[in-house]
């Protein structure tokens, strides 16, 4: 409980000392171009906005697909399934990103696609596997006491699952927040352009201001995921 | 036609097998040092609540910073190619460690420990030739989990001239529009997932062979 309170406080001090730091520069016209209130925002709203998007959609299509694959239940979609998860665990998300962008186009959207492309397997097996780690008894006991199958996967299959299902929901917000800054590749935007820039320019604060604030998302959005883990899993658990 | 993969691949494979092999040649450093790094950390904080609780947290946070933020906030100070690499590296590799060591460790049953007291052994002892190879097979699946992430991470490393295939990926962008582009990034990407099969398939025999004899399965 300790390091809900702390480590918010300490991230937020952290971008504070920052910020105060850069208060003591005298920034040439480059730093001020990108080191301003406006610019800052708008970033950080790209990105913000570019995670959020990506994890609503994982969650609106993987969830379902996961429970799709696990009602058949057929060994050939599991395997397939866990074989693909594997493949896409081994991918890495730049060439993804780049990928789509020399194939497509660049942009904020390929970036959504490839984004939601990439979290997509993960969140899916983590539904499988959850709803998979139902005890057969008691799926039998509410079968017993005269449940339907549908009533048996709304109200006990996916309440013992949805630990599982958060867990890879968080994951894949937290990776989102990280591929959504090599977004910049590709011109969709995000705190990416000021590590970017900052690198290309050697602009050291700029960089520091970039990675610093992204970094703080990351940590504050896995923080926020796992308040709301502990506030949606069912009671009893 | 000049842009097929064939023709490509004919004239590019020496290239693509130097850079795979440095990218298999980074990972495996940053590795090795983060298992000597991870496994000390473990090995000191496993019994002790507040600093065991105070590493795995921080190294949870450390895990979700993004890749690209460390690697541009490390190249002001170590430069750019290998150093900033491996650092990053061994960086996202502690948190699977680290983590899996302490598990490993408390996970020896109590009675196991207290025969090897009763044997004479000190408490370091007891640590080192007891409880270390019996927690070995967990910590080795810390190691392969963080190997899955630095073969992906070595990739974005490429970004600040970094070894490995995320050249190709990154040659792929840079050449946006040309015949290659895709190629480029297409035989980078590939190698990269491929080369990240085959790691997690050697895991398989190092797990095995590293494993103390009598408990392989």
């Amino acid at each position: 409980m300790t390091t809900r309170i702390a480590t918010p406080l300490a991230v937020i001090g952290i971008v504070a000392v920052m910020f105060l730091w850069v208060s003591t520069l005298t920034l040439d016209s480059i730093e001020q171009r990108t080191l301003n209130t406006s610019y800052l925002l708008d970033r950080t709203q790209e990105h913000v906005i570019l995670t959020v998007i990506s994890s609503g959609l994982v969650a609106l299509l993987a969830i379902p697909a996961g429970i799709a694959a696990y009602r058949v239940r057929s060994k050939a979609v599991r395997a397939g399934v866990v074989a693909l998860g594997n493949i896409g665990q081994a991918t890495p998300a730049v060439g993804v990103v780049i990928l789509l962008a020399i194939v497509w186009q660049t942009g904020f959207y390929t970036a959504l696609i490839s984004l939601v492309a990439y979290c997509f397997l993960p969140v899916l097996r983590n539904t499988l596997t959850g709803l998979e780690q139902v005890d057969h008894a008691t799926r039998e006991a509410a079968r017993g006491m005269g449940m339907t199958p549908r009533q048996v996967l709304w109200r006990i299959e996916l309440p013992l699952a949805s630990p599982m299902i958060l867990a890879g929901l968080r994951t894949a917000l937290v990776f989102s927040v990280g591929v959504a800054t090599i977004a910049t590749f590709i011109n969709a935007g995000g705190l990416g352009d000021m590590i970017v820039n900052g690198l290309k320019l050697q602009r050291y604060p700029v960089i520091v201001v970039g990675a610093v604030l992204v970094a703080a998302i990351a940590v504050l959005i896995d923080l926020a995921a796992g308040l709301v883990e502990d506030l949606v899993r069912p009671r009893g658990l | 036609m000049t842009g097929t993969l064939d023709e490509f691949l004919a004239r590019r494979w020496e290239d693509l097998v130097t850079l795979t092999l440095q990218h298999l040649a980074v990972v495996a450093l940053s590795l090795a040092l983060a298992t000597v790094l991870g496994v000390l950390i473990g090995l000191l904080v496993w019994d002790r609540n507040v600093p065991r609780t105070a590493a795995l947290t921080a190294a949870g946070i450390a895990i979700t910073i993004p890749s690209l933020a460390l690697l541009a906030l490390l190249s002001p100070i170590l430069g750019l190619g290998w150093a900033p690499t491996v650092v990053s590296l061994v960086f996202y590799s502690l948190l699977p460690i680290v983590r899996n060591t302490v598990v490993g460790l408390r996970e020896v049953p109590a009675h196991v420990i207290e025969s090897a007291r009763g044997m004479g052994m000190t408490p370091a002892k007891t640590l080192l030739s007891i409880q270390l190879p019996l927690a070995w097979p967990v910590i080795v699946t810390g190691i392969r989990v963080a190997a899955q992430l630095t073969v992906g991470i070595a990739a974005i490393a490429a970004y600040v001239a970094g070894p490995g295939l995320g050249f190709y990926i990154f040659k792929g962008l840079s050449s946006l529009g040309s015949v290659n582009a895709l190629n480029f990034a297409l035989t980078g990407t590939l190698c990269v997932v491929l080369l990240a099969l085959l790691i997690d398939g050697a895991f398989v025999l190092i797990a095995r062979y590293s494993t103390s004899r009598g408990l392989r399965v």
